[in-house]
Order: C-alpha cells, then sequence, then structure tokens
C-alpha cells in the first residue's frame, strides 16, 4: 500500500471539515468537539483539535487528509501536525472563502505562518464560496499571487461537492501516480458519498451566526445588510430584537445627520442583571449581538471586530 | 451642579459631561468645540432609554462611539440621564469606576435638586 498525505488549512468556515468528509471512505474522525462554552447552542461543530479522512484511490493507493484546527488556541496543532502527522504530506490546499472582505490577507497570512512548510511541497489554492459570491475571479486570484509570489495552482470548487476535492487531490497525486482510474474513484465517492445542493442556501450569512455563536459569551446574533434589511437573526424574544432594530436604525440616522462627526462605530447598552446589547457597523451591514454581561466591552469589541473583519491579524483565526 | 461636572470631568477618563432630563440638557460642561456630540448624545439617549424603557428592559447604560469619541449615558432614574464624553480609546470600565465613585455626589446633587 502506498501512502500519501495531504493537509487542508483555512480560515473558519472556509471549507476545511466539509472538504475532508465529501471525499473520505471512513466516517471522518473530525475531532469537531462541541465547543464547551455555554453560548454554543446553534453552532454544530468547530474544528477544534483536527480533521482527518481516509481516501482509496485503488487497492495500493490511499491518501490521508488532515485539516487543521480553525480556532486560534489550538494553533499549536498547527505545529503538530506540520512536523509530526503531516511532516511529509505531498502538499498543501489553502481554501480560501471567496465572501471574505480581503480573501488574499488570507492568503497572505496563511503562505506566511507556513512559510517554512511550503518550501518543501506544492500549493493549492482552492477557492471555495464563489457560489455565493463569484469575485474576486480565477483571473484575479492568478494576477494577485503573481503580485505576492506566491507559486501556487489556483482551483474554484465547492467544498461540498466531492468531484471538486476529488480533483484538487488529483492536481497533486496525479504528478506521482500515474495509473489511477479517477473517473472510477469519482464514480465510486458520489455512490458512496453522494451530493446534493437542497440544502444550499446563501451561506455566508449563516457562517457569519455561527461564528458569532463561537464567541465566548455571545448568546445570539443578528446580521443586518444595506437598507435595514434583516439578513440572518438567530434572536428569538421580539422585545430584543425590535429593541436592536431601533438602535440600529438611530446609528443609521446619526450617522447621516452628523456625518461630520465620522461614522457611528457601534452603541453598546447594558445593564447590572441584562444581557448586554450591541449593535456594530460596517459601511453597509451591521452586526447586532446579544451576550453575557460579564463579557467586558473591549472584548466584545475585539469579537464583533474580529467578525466583521475589522482586526487585521487575529481574525483568520477566530 | 457645575461644580459636580468639575468633578465628573477628568483627564483622560472624562472630557465633558451634561445631565439630560428627557431630550433637554439641564446642566453643561460641554465646551463649544463639542456641542455636536451634546446634540448627538440627547437624541440618542432620550431615545434608547425610552426604547429600554417600552420594553420594560434592565439597561441602565448605554454607550454610542461616533468617529474617535465616545458618549456614554448612564440613566440615573426615569428620564434622567448623565452623558460622559471620552476619547474612543479610553476604557468603558475606567468611565464606569470614576462614575461610581463621584455616584454619592450625583446622588447628593439629585436630592438638593428635588429639594430646590
Ligand atoms: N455555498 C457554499 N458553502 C460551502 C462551501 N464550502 C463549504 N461550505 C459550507 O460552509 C460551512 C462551513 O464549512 P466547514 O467545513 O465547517 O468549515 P471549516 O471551519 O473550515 O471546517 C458549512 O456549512 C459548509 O457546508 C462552498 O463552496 N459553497
Ligand atoms: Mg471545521
Amino acid at each position: 500500500m502506498k501512502d500519501y498525505k495531504i493537509l487542508f488549512t483555512g480560515s473558519v468556515c472556509s471549507g476545511k471539515t466539509t472538504a475532508i468528509r465529501s471525499v473520505s471512505d471512513i466516517e471522518t474522525l473530525d475531532t469537531d468537539a462541541q465547543a464547551s462554552d455555554v453560548t454554543v447552542r446553534r453552532k454544530k461543530n468547530t474544528t477544534i483539535v483536527m480533521d482527518y479522512g481516509v481516501l482509496d484511490l485503488n487497492t495500493e493507493t490511499r491518501v490521508h487528509l488532515y485539516g487543521t484546527p480553525g480556532q486560534e488556541r489550538f494553533r499549536f496543532m498547527w505545529d503538530m501536525l506540520t512536523s509530526e502527522f503531516a511532516h511529509d504530506a505531498i502538499g498543501m490546499v489553502l481554501l480560501v472563502d471567496n465572501t471574505r472582505k480581503d480573501p488574499f490577507r488570507d492568503i497572505r497570512f496563511y503562505a506566511k505562518a507556513f512559510g517554512d512548510y511550503l518550501r518543501k511541497r506544492r500549493l493549492i489554492i482552492a477557492v471555495t464560496h464563489s457560489d455565493v459570491e463569484p469575485n474576486p475571479d480565477y483571473n484575479r486570484y492568478l494576477s494577485e499571487l503573481k503580485d505576492l509570489g506566491v507559486m501556487s495552482t489556483v482551483m474554484f470548487v465547492d467544498a461540498r461537492d466531492p468531484r471538486a476535492i476529488l480533483g484538487v487531490i488529483e492536481e497533486l497525486i496525479s504528478a506521482v501516480e500515474r495509473d489511477i482510474d479517477w473517473d472510477q474513484v469519482r464514480d465510486r465517492l458520489l455512490d458512496i458519498n453522494g451530493f446534493s445542493l437542497d440544502f444550499y442556501k446563501p451561506l455566508y450569512e449563516e457562517t457569519l451566526l455561527d461564528a458569532a455563536m463561537n464567541k465566548r459569551g455571545v448568546l445570539g446574533a443578528m446580521h443586518i445588510g444595506e437598507g435595514q434589511d434583516l439578513l440572518c437573526s438567530n434572536i428569538d424574544d421580539a422585545s430584543i430584537k425590535s429593541l436592536l432594530l431601533n438602535i440600529n436604525r438611530l446609528t443609521d440616522a446619526i450617522s447621516e445627520k452628523a456625518s461630520f462627526l465620522g461614522a457611528v462605530n457601534n452603541v453598546v447598552i447594558a445593564g447590572p442583571k441584562v444581557d448586554t446589547l450591541s449593535v456594530f457597523n460596517d459601511q453597509n451591514q451591521s452586526l447586532c449581538l446579544k451576550s453575557d454581561k460579564d463579557i467586558s466591552l473591549p472584548v466584545l469589541k475585539q469579537q464583533a471586530g474580529d467578525l466583521l473583519q475589522w482586526s487585521i491579524d487575529n481574525d483568520y483565526l477566530a | 451642579m457645575n461644580e459636580l461636572l468639575g468633578t465628573i470631568d477628568k483627564p483622560n477618563v472624562v472630557e465633558s459631561s451634561c445631565f439630560l432630563e428627557g431630550k433637554e440638557v439641564t446642566t453643561s460642561s460641554f465646551t463649544k468645540a463639542n456641542r455636536h456630540y451634546e446634540t448627538v448624545a440627547r437624541q440618542t439617549f432620550s431615545y434608547i432609554f425610552l426604547n429600554v424603557g417600552k420594553h420594560k428592559s434592565k439597561h441602565n447604560e448605554a454607550h454610542l462611539e461616533i468617529g474617535d469619541k465616545r458618549l456614554s449615558g448612564f440613566l440615573l432614574k426615569a428620564n434622567r440621564v448623565l452623558v460622559c464624553l471620552s476619547e474612543k480609546e479610553t476604557n468603558i470600565s475606567d468611565v464606569r469606576a470614576h462614575i461610581q465613585q463621584v455616584q454619592h455626589l450625583i446622588a447628593k446633587a439629585e436630592v438638593e435638586r428635588m429639594l430646590a
């Protein structure tokens, strides 16, 4: 049996777990534990240690797929993966979520974080979520990568589609294994793992809420788009919802009327025995949060900043 | 009352302050240059605490970050709000702690005001 390894990485919600699961022959040991925080009621899973899957290409050839954890506090796993489990991987796949405000910042970040590791192996940039946000497009990626001096193949994939992920694997493995019947693997995977887009919905909104629910102390979140358009919410209490919507409306009105003072960045209301409610604005969208009153306001601000990508570096790890 | 505002204003924590009665300013240390912030504070806190009251919610402080500044509103009792203007970077807990420290002075002034 010939064994190959591939390491997947990328920001939270870029699709690492989904990609590995979509092609794995085994029940993925995705050590996605339920994040233990009380806050996580809605988001199902967060990769906290690593993802692992196995794909047999034929009776002689097997691929082991490893996924790095997304959360910063498990960053030690990156080292463990690159120096132990996947130290002999044939290549790395960087999943880039195209709905991120600046996907190239992700690329710069990961190319740097895994710089040494990539010196000896191939990098494939697999752009996900492009069904939701088609831009930047393929050519833009090529030119940006050229400017960055990053040597990489770019592929647009849907992490939920086993055919797409298999294509990425083929790109890496076919350079060293010539006798694999890729069509056959593909058919087999579709038989086993199937693929349907029934569950398709604009996932960007959902992921923002999911990501919000993963933040410490966050009890509920609401995403408001341009023109007070309520995109998505998991705050059920009508009274709190309406309070937040009103505050959001107020921030818009003030930003408009007193624009010479600068934009309203956020409004936070708090009290001794109530959940803290906050509204954070980012150009044409707002994130409303309901959080535990014990979360300090700087932390809250940091969290919202991460979520809305105001901060520079840490938000990659969310 | 102005003496009180003098105590509330503290370098690096609270730049200016004022008391609101509904939408009206009763006493203020806001300078001319900062008047616009006072106007924003009047609109914001009267609206927010009115809404909070409508929803029978127990929130008694509100903070609004606008440009480089932050306006904090502390609800003293129905309709009455203490407003503080700070730099955005000022830690809110410093502002809060400071207000707590001068709380008894505020309370005393409130009583005096009622008796007057
Ligand atoms: N629309 C769309 N959704 C995707 C795509 N890739 C992954 N997802 C969804 O994005 C969410 C986050 O994926 P997940 O694998 O948990 O991300 P991870 O944090 O990197 O492990 C899941 O709901 C996936 O179904 C894609 O290309 N398009
Ligand atoms: Mg995951």
